[in-house]
């Protein structure tokens, strides 16, 4: 287990290099100079120089990217172009308020998700099963963008049953009064795709032998289905589940910018529109490095789940 | 030699297939009539003017007729006293002598102006332009975005998945290396990051969707490449002695073209539902042109202010097309793929 | 034994609806009893509804999609199954009948240790508690011969070997002390010393327990020495019934007699095999008589040299370091213009490795290979191009051996067109439909798709592409073993008779030893790599020298 886990954290560095090269590649090389695309975005001269120097713009590129790692692993990117905060502050402070709305999206849509998933599966080709699995279809088809639009109109503007946008410093106020329309909109998109997918893990599990061999053991219907056939679809939903987590931090941008929910998607959102380029640099390797880690962690679930998964 | 006979080769057989389901033909009939205004809106025949000012601002749709409400339509506007002049007030301005002539200048001028529409079949948007030019043209830039993204990305995806796959060794490791790099950073903050660099524009969001979404495809493409690869057909074509190519090209692509069918399908209402989402967020499509993101854009504060129709057609219109679209996409699978299909 | 009867299966149908108007008739009014404390073989070939009678009597046909009509009846111990409650119908099931499948491997829950999934068999049907249910566990492995069973029992399935997976499921089929176990082909996916154990295990426990067995197969020799009473059927429909005895000596029905004399055996090697039709068309006198003889001797012309040829895969193991593992261990033989050479072996013996190393489909890890003087494996790519049409291959799975989207003309003519032969495709296509007649199909194929034909069909077709180039020597890779025995027949008189006709050599691999028996002229036995015995094939199963050849000869069923 030990040497495995080691071998894994020994090949994430190529990975972990070359997420750093492409973004270093991307917005010091291909970005160009910073002193053309602040134009007019930043008022002082002496400010872009700052930034040309901090960046080592004058130096060869291998200095530059030197920096660059620099920057990455003393988790130190400077300040913000546009506001001159401290991007490791930003972070710190945005990722909480998307996680506050995600986490319970990510919830709730498993639970939903499975539940209606194994319903469906049991009953699959009957009549219930082929509407869920054409309303699904139709639901994935049209955008999250006009579900947010409609829905804000309606149910806030409207009926008024949700306040329109906003949000506030308190954690449980957020709970209880801000978070909910953008999560019922948010599980109104994810859901079909989810129960989609789980259905055909379910359904994929009951065409397999174990299924028969329990049937022929005597088990009732509902014990192939609950202790046989979910445990095994366990394996592919629970991983599916695990990779969705990265995700959860740059939270929904749209419902962000909609809402006006400070979260780290607004904050992405507002630092392409304003080119703040320290910003999405360090989001983008940070949550590159999570990503990783959240595999790895898949990995080893996975064994957990699945005892012919062999950690080699 | 022999007459040919009844013989369905695998795309017949799921073209008929497909032809069979009455859902399909629906949707594929939807779709036709999509593409066919689409390319009428590209070669400029129809929608041309879809920038112009036909109609006063929010002009109502016609059957609402022009008197509904409409704090800028016709029978909210405050009347505009027409300014008799007598012959007292001509004999006092000094103007007087040169009336004729304004007149007729304003005449010419008038003439040459359109005079702007009460009404108009599907409403106007603020600036009095028609919606339902709008939605046409709009349509036309989301589906060439949705569909040359996808072509790129599934072009990269296959080519980079068949020679990962059927290779394997160094160059499938440097391949996967991509891979991972890609998808180590969430997809959509990578297409955020994209457009930061690069800017707006058409052709940039076709770049940034293409680029950044192959990733799917080459997973697909390389784990059937493996597969395909080891199969007997492959080992046989070996040993008669067909190279490299010909295996790649003529034996396995065959066998999974299907696949790249459908994930083209698939990406592009991938692609024209990103794009949607970019150009709504100002970081796709310019505003100076018009897609049915940039639409959504707008229809916000129209919503304040009770006018609903532009909001209404465009969500009509894309959810018709991107529904057909999804809808087709699941049945051209279950043509093509029949065993992998939902049972 | 008793003459009551445990089940009474009487005039069964089963219908499949396939379509919206499609049906598929699977059994057409099937009759036959089960006595008590007795072994019924059920035989037929795939297709027979040999496997659809089992599962309806479990009930594990999909019920959305099968229809029995009501004057069908199925009574066990008094009771007519077909008129209880699903529910009354699972209960009987893994209590009083029980089941075990082919595929051990995917039988058994893969996430559960075996020791649960006895368990719950167990507690599913008695009121144990769960220390009590474990340690009947425990004892029932030992009773299925789990070498110690208090560690095994926390072992998950893929822990085990195949044999040992079907242990544990005769184990959870015996659990809980049925009347009548049902064995569905249960050693066909095991190699055939395996097989032996299996049969000697299941034998042992019907006595041991008093239980009946449904022995269900496409063997007929497999079930010679166990069965008291045996059904044959064909297509839906019962040919034969009555006891083993008379079913084996004196065969009334044509198509039990055909399946008895197509099926090679290790004792009589006819110059031709007798096919079904001979016996349906009532040619079976006319069959030729007289015995084909075979062998090598040291005055024949060799045409291809292997010399301690070795094969070996690398396996990634620890952090950096890499395992190599020897698929194919220093094998020597000579092929003799014209004869055949069977390589004979059990699963991981390296047989198909072997083949496939000796046409470079494999790389080579030392060896050489001597043909025409030249040392094959020496030979870079383009050099080594030219000799791929003198050495052939035909692949076990007639299913994937052909590219679905070709069509046969488009198969039969890419060799041609990969080595030059014939200057134009009108040529070319010429060549092609007299091959597909001379494998014996119609020249109506060359615009068809593989899928359009079955699986004798296919092997056909593959032969016919491995002749449009005139190989020398053809590698046969279990090339029959997929095929029901009387289509196994027709394919290795195809084989027998192209041999005698364009003087071909084949390397013949094969897991079954009759096969081997009857087509070679010599033999070489591979165990885990290594080859333990090369002989001319009579002096081989006449007097077997090495102890793995002798246990392999004696687990051949039927001897």
């Amino acid at each position: 287990m030990s040497t495995y886990l080691l071998r894994r954290i020994w090949q994430m560095i190529p990975t972990l290099a070359g997420v750093m090269l492409l973004v270093f590649f991307l917005f010091n090389v291909f970005g160009g100079d910073p002193a053309a695309i602040l134009a007019g975005k930043v008022a002082s001269k002496e400010k872009i120089d700052a930034i040309r120097e901090q960046l080592g713009l004058n130096a060869p590129i291998w200095v530059q990217l030197w920096i660059f790692v620099k920057q990455v692993f003393t988790f130190d990117f400077g300040a913000s172009w546009s506001t001159n905060e401290a991007v490791s502050a930003i972070i710190l402070q945005k990722a909480p308020v998307s996680l506050t709305v995600m986490l319970q999206v990510w919830l709730l849509d498993a639970i939903v998700a499975v539940t209606l998933a194994v319903a469906v599966a049991y009953k699959r080709g009957s009549f219930t099963d082929r509407a869920v699995m054409g309303i699904c279809t139709a639901a994935m088809s049209i955008s999250l963008l006009l579900y947010v639009v409609v829905g804000q109109w309606l149910l806030a503007y409207k009926l008024e049953w949700f306040p329109v946008l906003g949000w506030s410093d308190d954690f449980w106020t957020n709970v209880s009064t801000y978070a909910p329309l953008p999560i019922l909109l948010l599980l109104f998109v994810s859901i079909a795709p989810s129960l989609r997918l789980y259905r055909s893990f379910v359904v994929e599990e009951t065409g397999q032998d174990y299924a028969r061999t329990a049937r022929a053991k005597g088990a009732s219907e509902h014990r192939v289905m609950f202790v046989h056939v979910l445990r095994n679809a366990a394996v592919p939903i629970v991983t599916n589940l695990a990779l969705a987590l990265p995700g959860l931090f740059v939270g929904s941008f749209l419902i962000e910018m909609v809402f006006s929910i400070p979260g780290l998607g607004k904050e992405i959102v507002n630092a392409v529109q304003r080119s703040d380029f320290p910003v999405i640099k360090a989001i983008t390797v940070y949550l590159a490095m999570f990503a990783m880690a959240v595999n790895l962690l898949v990995d080893v679930l996975y064994k957990r789940l699945d005892p012919r998964v062999e950690l080699k | 030699m022999t007459q040919q006979q009844a013989s369905y080769g695998f795309w017949r057989a799921a073209g008929k297939r497909l032809w069979a389901d009455k859902l399909a033909r629906f949707c594929m009939a939807v779709l036709v009539v999509y593409f066919l205004v689409a390319g009428a809106a590209g070669m400029g025949w129809v929608a041309k003017d879809w920038n112009e000012e036909v109609g006063v601002s929010y002009a109502n749709p016609s059957f609402l007729g022009d008197d509904y409400p409409n704090p800028q339509g016709k029978n909210s506007i405050i009347s505009q006293d027409v300014l008799v002049i007598d012959e007292k007030q001509k004999a006092v301005d000094p103007l007087a002598p040169y009336y004729e002539e304004i007149e007729k200048n304003a005449a010419a001028y008038e003439k040459a102006e359109v005079k702007p529409s009460w009404t108009l079949l599907l409403g106007g948007d603020k600036w009095g332009r028609d919606v339902l030019d709008k939605v046409i043209k709009a349509g036309q830039v989301s589906i060439s975005i949705g569909l040359a993204s996808a072509l790129l990305a599934v072009f990269i995806g296959t080519v980079l998945g068949a020679l990962g796959g059927y290779f394997g060794g160094k160059l499938g490791d440097l391949l996967e290396w991509f891979y991972n790099i890609f998808t180590s950073v969430p997809y959509i903050l990578l297409v955020l990051a994209f457009a930061a660099v690069f800017g707006k524009g058409v052709s940039t969001v076709i770049l940034v969707l293409g680029f950044v979404g192959w990733t799917g495809t080459y997973r697909l493409i390389r784990a059937e490449y493996i597969k395909q690869r080891g199969r007997d057909y492959v080992m046989a074509a070996n040993a008669i002695g067909a190279s490299h190519g010909r295996k790649m090209f003529v034996h396995i692509l065959p066998n999974v073209s299907h696949l790249i069918l459908v994930q083209l399908s698939q990406l592009v209402v991938d692609f024209i539902k990103a794009e949607v989402i970019l150009s709504f967020l100002g970081l796709g499509v310019p505003t100076d042109s018009v897609s049915w993101g940039i639409m959504i854009n707008e229809v916000m504060p129209e919503l304040v202010l009770g006018k609903w129709w532009q909001l209404a057609t465009v969500a009509v219109v894309m959810s018709t097309f991107v529904v057909s679209f999804g809808l087709f996409t699941d049945l051209l699978r279950d043509a093509l793929d029949p065993k992998a299909s939902r049972r | 034994m008793t003459t009551e009867n445990l089940l009474e299966i009487k005039n069964l149908r089963v219908t499949f609806r396939l379509g919206k108007n499609e049906r598929f008739e699977a059994l057409q009014g099937v009759n036959y009893v089960i006595p008590k404390n007795s072994v019924v073989a059920l035989v037929g070939e795939s297709g027979s509804g040999k496997s659809v009678s089992a599962m309806a009597i479990m009930d594990l046909l999909p019920r959305a999609n099968t229809e029995i009509p009501a004057d069908s009846g199925m009574v066990f111990e008094g009771t007519d199954l077909l008129k209880q409650t699903e529910k009354q119908r699972r209960d009987l099931c893994g209590k009083h009948i029980s089941m075990i499948f082919q595929d051990p491997m995917t039988s058994l829950n893969p996430v559960y240790r075996v020791g649960d999934q006895i368990v719950e068999v167990l507690r599913l049907h008695k009121p144990l508690s769960k220390n009590e249910a474990k340690k009947r566990a425990v004892e029932l492995l030992r009773e299925v011969g789990i070498p110690d069973p208090e560690t095994r029992i926390n072992s998950y399935p893929h822990e085990m070997s195949g044999g040992q997976q079907q242990r544990v499921m005769i184990a959870m089929a015996i659990a809980c002390e049925p009347k009548l176990l049902i064995a569905d082909e249960p050693t066909t996916a095991l190699d055939v010393t395996i097989q032996k154990q299996i049969i000697e295990l299941l034998m042992k426990l019907k006595q041991s327990h008093g239980m009946s067995v449904l022995f269900i197969t496409h063997d007929l020799e497999l079930v010679r020495e166990i069965a008291d009473h045996v059904v044959v059927m064909h297509r839906g429909v019962i040919k034969e019934q009555g006891p083993a005895e008379s079913v084996f000596t004196a065969p009334k029905d044509p198509y039990t007699r055909a399946l008895l004399a197509c099926r090679p055996t290790i004792d009589k090697r006819p110059i031709r095999l007798p096919i079904v039709e001979d016996f349906l068309q009532g040619r079976e006198h006319e069959l030729p008589q007289g015995e084909r003889s075979r062998g090598v001797s040291p005055a024949d012309p060799i045409i291809l040299q292997v010399n301690n040829l070795k094969k070996t895969f690398r396996v990634k193991q620890g952090l950096f370091s890499h395992k190599e593992v020897a698929a194919v261990k220093d094998v020597s033989f000579k092929l003799a213009r014209g004869k055949t050479l069977g390589i004979v072996g059990e699963s991981g013996s390296g047989k198909t490795t072997l083949g496939k190393t000796i046409l470079r489909l494999n790389s080579c890890e030392g060896g050489e290979v001597i043909y025409n003087n030249k040392n094959l494996m020496g030979l870079s790519d383009r050099e080594f191009q030219p000799y791929k049409r003198q050495l052939q291959i035909i692949f076990q799975n007639p299913y994937a051996s052909l590219n679905p989207r070709f069509t046969v003309g488009d198969i039969l003519l890419e060799p041609m067109r990969v080595h030059g032969i014939h200057d134009t495709d009108k040529d070319r296509a010429d060549h092609a439909i007299q091959l597909l007649r001379r494998v014996g199909l119609d020249e109506k194929a060359f615009h068809k798709y593989p899928h359009e034909f079955s699986g004798g069909q296919r092997q056909r077709i593959s032969i016919a592409r491995c002749l449009s180039m005139k190989p020398e020597i053809l590698v046969c890779d279990e090339s029959v073993s997929a095929l029901d025995v009387s289509v196994q027949a027709q394919v290795l008189n195809l084989l027998q008779e192209l041999q005698d006709e364009y003087g071909m050599s084949y390397l013949f691999i094969s897991h079954d030893l009759s096969v081997v028996k009857y087509i070679s002229d010599e033999v070489l036995v591979m165990h885990h790599g290594e080859m333990v015995e090369y002989a001319n094939s009579d002096e081989l199963y006449r007097e077997p020298k090495h102890a793995y050849t002798q246990k392999l000869l004696a687990a051949i069923p039927g001897r």
